[in-house]
């Protein structure tokens, strides 16, 4: 393992199996949420996971936290694979890797003060005690924005941003070296958005943590990320630096994406004609062959629909899966 | 241009257990007949609330209508009975809600609730409906309409869900539509399938447009005029280009600098508005936004300003917006 390199994913799937019958349950076929997927984070580092609902995200953070028990493939951390992990062995790694949820309201228990929920990891693992625990969370409640005689308030009591920042304070208790922000603001308000990103954004200054940022809103991923990953129907597209990928996208469809994001800018929109596609997403239970873009690209030729494209590096560390970019094909 | 709808001064409060909530508090709007309009504003800010008044379908208690005019072609939709309302919703009037999975019925097929409407309305056929119903889900983009037709709402995806609610909200040719946030539940892709789509027919049946969203982008891609909520109030009003390249008033400020943008270098800190939304129980004295703002004067937590033409054609609900150059100006 590289010495910048904090997590390495090595060609992780994930399916999930349908059953059918309901005394003698056979599985009938697989969900193929996550399919063959590698990359790595470095250290203090930010990636960017970007696709559309049902891709596979939110799959892919989960498994790297082992809330879901990946099918196949490693993720190394500190030396160890994650996956060949029991339970028990991984409790202690389990401090450095903390996650923020997309939805405020139900990820804080509503039965728990804001004191309860940023102290209950250090309860968890008894880091503190007595002075201690207090002294910690008031000082989380500090660092993320939160006066202190909110301590004392329930969820309820909250805005949407200010439970956002709960959670977020409940990530950083353990001073984890890695936090999973899935869609953290995508429940929120344009003007708190904002402040929750800039939030981040201090954190990982001060705190030197890495970030996989999910989330489906390109601008902000281009704001937040150092580097980003494209996925689709559970396999990356396309992972490159963030400026190159945005000044130059290679993929198709990552072209697409950006095209159909609007601009807040109505002169630039009078003179932009989105590429629009055709259909939907198809199923992760039967995805297309060959490419599993090749249904709905706009750029799709003949091999596309036989030929699996592997990502590959197209020049300067920016990785395609795309049969247009590769000299030759089986 | 003659205006379709005008709305003035309306104002919709609930009574609640804690108070009054003033959730749309004297708003003005028009509409012009085949044009665009678009309320913009955060969550609780009264733009669903103001379009649900014009339908009158306000829950009524705890909701109320307490003031203004609600002009559809010159009639005021406040003052007619239940009756004569049910024959402008859907017929005069139609609306795409966000939600489409909790606004179709769950348990009548697609072509059943499609051709419900024009049976009730245009008098139709059952036989004649129900072509009709194809018809629609062919135009909206339901592949295999004949067979989609006998399914059932959870059997379509969010993205087609809408579809059918756009079908169903042009089946009989409305005048205006008021769609409310129409895409906040479906992803950009398809986003961009159904804009394009509502785009695409609102040009070609010559139909006006209400458009409810907070995505400042959607809105400079399709309306022509924008108006601003913040706290039940119309804040600012103006062409959409004037409104996006010289905002007066600091709540617009701060919303167009706070989101990041793809055309635009990479900014380190994006700015933000400081604070969170009012209280519309107990909203701040004077100007709503005054707590928020950086550029309030003593005055504003005094007087409440009311919208005032600071350029031609652009409305502003600010004293400091009277200023020129507006100090905001300066620094953007």
């Amino acid at each position: 393992m590289e010495k910048n390199i904090l997590i390495e994913v090595k060609d992780l799937t994930k399916y999930f199996p349908i059953t059918s019958g309901l005394i003698f349950q056979r599985i009938v076929a697989h969900v193929k949420a996550v399919d063959g997927v590698t990359f790595s984070i470095g250290k203090g580092e930010t990636l960017g996971l970007v696709g559309e609902s049902g891709c596979g995200k939110t799959t892919v953070g989960k498994c790297i936290l082992q809330l879901y028990r990946p099918t196949s493939g490693s993720i190394l951390f500190e030396d160890k694979d994650l996956c060949t992990l029991s339970e028990n062995e991984l409790r202690p790694l389990r401090q450095k890797l903390q996650v923020i949820f997309q939805d405020p309201y139900e990820s804080l228990n509503p039965r728990f003060t804001a004191a309860d929920i940023i102290g209950e990891p250090l309860r968890i693992h008894g880091t503190a005690t007595g002075k201690a625990y207090r002294e910690r969370v008031a000082e989380l409640l500090d660092i993320v924005g939160l006066a202190p005689y909110m301590a004392e308030r329930y969820p309820h009591e909250f805005s949407g941003g200010q439970r956002q920042r709960l959670g977020i304070a409940r990530a950083l208790a353990l001073q984890p070296s890695f936090i999973v922000c899935d869609e953290p603001i995508s429940a929120l308000d344009v003007s708190i958005q904002a402040q929750i990103i800039n939030l981040l954004g201090t954190l990982q200054d001060k705190f030197g943590i890495a970030y996989l940022f999910i989330s489906h809103d390109l601008s902000v991923v281009r704001h937040i990320s150092d580097r980003v990953a494209v996925m689709y129907l559970g396999k990356i597209m396309e992972i490159s630096d963030r400026t190159e990928l945005y000044k130059s996208p290679l993929h198709p469809y990552t072209q697409v994406l950006l095209s159909a994001v609007p601009i807040p800018d109505p002169e630039v929109e009078a003179q932009h004609v989105p590429i629009v596609l055709k259909g939907e997403v198809p199923t992760p239970i039967n995805p297309p062959s060959g490419c599993v873009f090749h249904p709905r690209c706009p750029k799709a030729f003949e091999p596309c629909p036989t030929v699996i494209p592997a990502l590959r590096d197209a020049g300067g560390g920016h990785q395609v899966a795309c049969l247009l970019y590769s000299t030759s094909w089986p | 241009m003659t205006a379709l709808l005008q709305v003035r001064n309306l104002s919709t409060y609930f009574h609640t257990q804690d108070g009054v909530v003033k959730a749309v508090d004297g708003v003005y709007y028009e509409v012009a007949k085949g044009e665009t309009i678009a309320l913009v504003g955060e969550s609780g800010c009264g733009k669903t609330v103001s379009a649900l008044s014009i339908l009158r379908l306000i829950p009524e208690p705890p909701g109320k209508i307490v003031s203004g005019e609600v002009l559809f072609e010159g009639t005021d939709l406040l003052k007619l009975s239940q009756e004569e309302m049910r024959k402008v919703r859907g017929a005069e009037i139609a609306m795409i809600f966000q939600e489409p999975m909790t606004s179709l019925n769950p348990v009548l097929t697609i072509g059943r609730q499609i051709s419900e409407a024009l049976e009730l309305h245009q008098q139709m056929t059952k036989q004649d409906a129900y072509k009709e119903a194809l018809r629609l889900l062919e135009l909206v983009g339901i592949p295999q309409a004949e067979r989609r037709a006998r399914d059932y709402p959870h059997q379509f995806s969010g993205g087609m869900r809408q579809r059918v609610m756009i079908a169903m909200a042009i089946s009989c040719r409305p005048k205006l539509l008021i769609a409310d946030e129409p895409t906040t539940a479906v992803d950009v892709t398809i986003q961009a399938q159904l804009l394009e789509l509502v785009r695409g027919i609102t040009r070609e049946l010559g139909t006006s447009l209400i458009l409810i969203t907070h995505n400042l982008g959607v809105v400079a891609r399709y309306a022509r005029r924008v108006y601003v909520m913040y706290a039940g109030r119309i804040v600012e009003h103006g062409t959409a280009q004037a409104v996006y390249h010289d905002p007066q008033h600091p709540y617009t400020v701060g919303l167009l600098s706070s989101v990041p943008r793809l055309d635009e270098p990479r900014k380190t800190h994006l700015s933000t508005i400081e604070g969170q939304p009012p209280d519309l129980i107990f909203p701040p004295s004077g100007c709503p936004f005054h707590p928020r703002c950086a550029y309030a004067i003593p005055k504003c937590s005094k007087d409440r300003p009311e919208l005032m033409e600071v350029e031609p054609a652009h409305y502003s609900a600010c004293w400091v917006a009277l200023q020129k150059p507006t100090p905001w100006k300066k620094i953007s």
